[in-house]
């Protein structure tokens, strides 16, 4: 147990090394491809003092040689950029220069109150519905969960958002308000934007709505992994055993299925990701995800080298968590 | 352990102790496959006695083990249904009754080893734990009482250092541990019948041997009734009492180990005894059985056993063969029994 | 129930047979013929829009704008006009071709890198294995929608050109790159499970050379699992489009895709006009629906464990 931790430990930093590293070396293609993103600094089309630009230039650290050569990996400033951000430096923003690490503070727990609402969904949702659509194996249930799962699957989950936005949101705050007071609960889940003086109530039902990003999916795995395990040899031994069909359900089968789960939610958690980008864009919820998306509209390259950076290492924490709580499930992993 | 031996409470409520052990009678059994009712068991009759081990022989295909199943009530439901017969326990029709006392009687009074012990034993609990479970769900063990009781079984199925192995899973053992494992865990709560469906076809040769001494070692003291499921006539051979031969889901022929072997009253006995490699035959070609066996689905009229026989005749495809008596105590289901037991055909 | 099991035909037989009986599978669903005369209906659209509308999309009266569609799909704009008077039901038809194209570029392109990678690193091992195991592990770990959001950020150059390749080409090549991963998993697998098996063995120790043996042997065992992704992915493609026209960094206007459409839609949404965001909307869950479901009957299909 205790090496293939260590080794599974030293798989995700080194890939999360050459992560790191190719994000940087594609900044730095950008910059001596397309040229210098401090002159956004000067509104774009103005070509400003030399003297001043070189400042910016040090300012944004841009002021390397390496970059006005096409190709180059840039080493140097990477190292540099990997001590800036072991020391918690994440540079400033172009626009309004902000200090990006205090940025992340506020925008962090905001992006996990939102996963921790949207994996919970995605999570009992599909456990629910993929058990029962096992139970009815072949018949018109299973049939309807499927179809359900896969039409919310194909409604993407922007869209969905926007729809909730401009046509359910205010009737139904409205009708809420007319029973129960604004500043209580009812009374601000339903909003149609967030508001951070209730920083949990308000991020409930666009992490509802994330949390269906992948549901045919993991309703699938969890119903294949459930039809496969009653049908499996073991689970006749349990019978021939005489062990009570609750038994077999709790002690044979959950344990069994818990495997191909762990591993689905692990996988869909980056596609959580890129869905929280337009959530939270559209929702207006300062996280990360809208961190890159205005990154993205004003070019801010070093932002989104920034949030790739932070969903990178969620995602290569994530799937290593995965892998150590597969290996607790799993002792054919545990003693390899 | 003797009867007298057993714990009280062990026993049905109403059941003979006078009637035979386990008599199997007419049992039929059928599969829904693509919407379509296919038989798989097509009235299976035979009786099993305290202590005796009986031989069920079939090629693949011929029923054997979704009999054992329904014996033990845990054929898959759906596809497959009981749909005829009787499985009397003590006197007891087992099929009669409610799902509580069938459970109890799994394990309790009969309990099964399956061929391939590495899918039937489930990968993600220690060997000691799935022993102990049986202890703790029927007995309401304690996790401490259970392993102590597991150590115990693994010890007399010969594993050696059963104490440390207890905590092991199942993939760390070797296949003939693990049939081993499979066998401690049918033991464990001391039943009158144990099933073993194919228990060696899945092991090399020489652990074969050891995995049969072992169940015939332990059948021996135990004074347990055996069934024992094959398509191997010749493993057998020195190990059982009694033998009934399925073919297309019946049995086609009953009778005692040694009738069997030396005036078999069935073509297709005939034919599985002339395909068994023999040292004194060294040097003949070995006979085969022409043709497949039948799909279920679609058996052939009359006799099912017809098209590959070489005793065939036109009745044959016509007419079902009833059960003949061949012989006392020798039964079989074909038109020629009597001259194929004296050896006119 | 593996008693009842007929004996294992020949490898290539048993190929032949799956697809057919997939096949015959198939056609039997009523959900999977909906969903085949959907795809058919959105391709004939994207293969000849003008079967489906004479008005240019380009030809815009702006005295016309904002005309809606009160004569559903009949007279003049059968599906209204837009904010700048140009016919919608042509913008729509004319939207898409780049769609689909887009779609279908991505797929290629990825599983075409998908299936040469899986097969070499499943077929070789060792030091290349290593190495396209690894960079699968670095790709990974950035989802589809954001790596195509970091190379489009950081090389597009704003405003598109005239015709559909240079429309299309830098979204798809985004796409493409961060695509490719779950083919190659499949593939790599099912090289490693099939190129141990005997037959392929047997080829081998006749003396068939390498390549010989991929692409006769291991490619037909190794398509299976990703042909039974590709429709679900070609959905998700589609549904990635969208959401990157919607940032602004996807195909860009004045070309139009179902995605700018759509994009362009929530601004007239909030007016009232919600026709304009609702028409495209619509085409668009009905289209990525049809694959999602196609795509899940042809995994069952192909799955025999699911028969």
């Amino acid at each position: 147990m205790g090496r293939y931790v260590i080794r599974r430990l030293l798989q995700a930093l080194l890939t999360l090394g050459i992560v790191l590293f190719l994000l940087h070396y594609l900044m730095a293609l950008s910059v001596q491809v397309r040229g210098n993103p401090a002159l956004l600094f000067f509104g774009g089309e103005r070509t400003p003092d030399p003297a001043m630009l070189a400042q910016v230039e040090r300012l944004y650290n841009l002021d390397n040689p390496c970059y006005e050569r096409t190709g180059d990996p840039c080493v140097r400033p990477f190292i540099e950029r990997l001590q800036n951000y072991a020391a918690g430096d994440f540079g400033t923003t172009l626009n309004g220069n902000r200090d990006v690490g205090e940025l992340l503070g506020v925008y962090i727990p905001n992006t996990l109150r939102l996963f921790v609402f949207s994996t919970i969904t995605l999570v009992v949702l599909a456990m629910v519905l993929g058990t029962w659509a096992a139970r009815h194996h072949g018949r018109v249930i299973d049939h309807s969960v499927r179809g359900t799962t896969i039409l919310i699957d194909s409604v993407p989950v922007f869209l969905i958002l926007l729809a909730y936005v401009y046509i359910v949101a205010v009737p139904l705050t409205r009708w809420a308000r007319g029973i129960w007071d604004t500043e209580s609960f009812m009374g601000q889940v339903f909003r149609p934007n967030y508001n951070p003086d209730y920083p949990w109530t308000t991020i409930i039902v666009p992490g509802i709505i994330l949390g269906s990003v992948g549901l045919a999916t993991l309703t699938r795995l969890v119903r294949a992994s459930q039809l496969e395990n009653l049908g499996s040899d073991f689970v006749k031994t349990a019978k021939a055993k005489g062990l009570k069909q609750m038994r077999i359900t709790v002690v044979h089968v959950v344990r069994n299925s818990m495997i191909p789960i762990v591993t689905g939610v692990g996988y869909l958690f980056a596609f959580m990701l890129s869905g929280a980008v337009l959530t939270e864009g559209v929702m207006g919820i300062p996280g990360m995800g809208r961190m890159i998306f205005g990154a993205v509209q004003r070019q801010e390259t070093n932002l989104v080298i920034v949030g790739l950076t932070i969903s990178a290492i969620v995602v290569v924490v994530v799937s290593l968590l995965v892998d150590l709580i597969y290996a607790a499930l799993d002792p054919r992993i545990r003693y390899e | 352990m003797s009867e007298t031996l057993r714990v009280i409470g062990d026993t049905l409520p109403g059941a003979d102790l006078n009637a035979p052990l386990l008599e199997v009678e007419n049992l039929q059994v059928e599969f829904k496959v693509r919407g379509k009712s296919v038989p798989a068991v097509r009235g299976a009759t035979f009786t099993l006695e305290q202590g005796r081990t009986l031989a069920v022989v079939g090629e693949s295909g011929s029923g054997k083990s979704v009999t054992s199943q329904a014996i033990m009530g845990i054929v898959d439901d759906p596809p497959g249904r009981v749909t005829g017969g009787e499985v009397r326990l003590h006197g007891i029709d087992l099929l009669k009754q409610d799902e509580e006392t069938r459970r109890t009687v799994r394990g309790n009074h009969i309990a099964v080893i399956f061929q391939d012990a590495l899918s039937a034993l489930n990968p993600l609990w220690s060997v000691g734990f799935q022993i102990g479970e049986l202890f703790r769900v029927h007995r309401g063990s304690t996790r401490a009482e259970a392993k102590k009781r597991a150590i115990e079984l693994l010890d007399q199925v010969g594993i050696p250092d059963a104490k440390n192995r207890v905590g092991h899973y199942p993939h760390q053992f070797s296949g003939g541990m693990r049939q081993r494992v499979m066998i401690a865990m049918a033991l464990a709560l001391d039943p009158e019948v144990l099933i073993a469906d194919e228990p060696t076809t899945a092991l090399d040769v020489t652990v074969q041997a050891q995995i049969m001494r072992l169940l015939k070692q332990i059948q021996d003291e135990r004074h347990m009734g055996l069934i024992l499921i094959t398509h191997d006539l010749g493993v057998v051979a020195d190990v059982a009492d009694e033998v009934a031969v399925m073919y297309a889901g019946e049995v086609v022929e009953r009778a005692t180990i040694r009738d069997t072997f030396k005036q078999p009253a069935h073509p297709y006995t005939k034919a599985l005894l002339r395909a068994i490699p023999r040292v004194d035959t060294v040097g003949q070609e070995l006979e085969v059985i022409r043709g497949l066996p039948p799909n279920p689905a679609s058996l052939p009229g009359g006799c099912p056993f017809h098209p590959r026989c070489w005793a065939a005749e036109d009745k044959c495809s016509t007419e079902v063969p009833p059960m003949i008596e061949a012989a006392p105590e020798h039964r079989s289901r074909c038109h020629f029994a009597t001259e194929v037991y004296t050896n006119e055909r | 129930m593996s008693e009842l099991t007929a004996p294992l035909p020949e490898p290539d037989a048993a190929q032949a047979s799956l697809w057919k009986d997939a096949f015959r599978t198939m056609r039997k669903r009523p959900d999977v013929i909906i969903a085949t005369v959907i795809l058919l209906f959105v391709f004939t659209m994207a293969a000849f829009p003008s079967l489906f509308t004479d008005k240019d999309p380009a030809r815009c009266i702006g005295r016309d704008a904002r005309q809606r569609p009160d004569t559903w799909f009949f007279g003049d704009h059968p599906l209204g006009t837009d904010g700048f008077g140009c016919d919608f039901a042509s913008t729509i038809v004319h939207g898409t071709r780049p769609t689909i194209v887009l779609a279908l570029s991505v797929i290629i392109f990825s599983v075409i890198i998908g299936l040469l990678l899986g097969l070499l690193a499943g077929y070789y091992g060792g030091w290349l294995d290593t190495i396209i195991s690894r960079a699968l592990d670095v790709f990974i770990v950035v989802p589809m929608l954001l790596g195509a959001i970091l190379l489009l950020s950081l090389f597009r150059e704003r405003g598109s050109g005239g015709n559909l390749i240079e429309t299309v080409a830098p979204a798809a090549i985004a796409l493409s790159l961060f695509g490719w991963m779950e083919f190659c998993r499949y593939v790599r697998a099912a090289t490693m499970e099939t190129k141990n098996l005997d037959y392929v063995v047997a080829a081998k120790c006749l003396g068939a050379r390498d390549r010989r043996i991929m692409f006769r042997h291991i490619l037909p065992n190794a398509i299976v699992p990703v042909t039974a992704v590709v429709p679900t992915s070609i959905g998700a493609i589609i549904v990635t489009e969208a959401a990157l026209a919607v940032l602004g960094i996807g195909v860009q206007p004045p070309a139009t895709s179902w995605g700018v459409l759509l994009s362009k839609g929530t601004e007239w949404a909030g007016g009232g006009y919600i026709y304009l965001f609702g028409i495209p909307l619509a085409l668009l869950i009905m289209t990525v629906f049809a694959f999602a479901t196609f795509g899940d009957a042809l995994r069952d299909a192909l799955d025999p464990k699911m028969r």
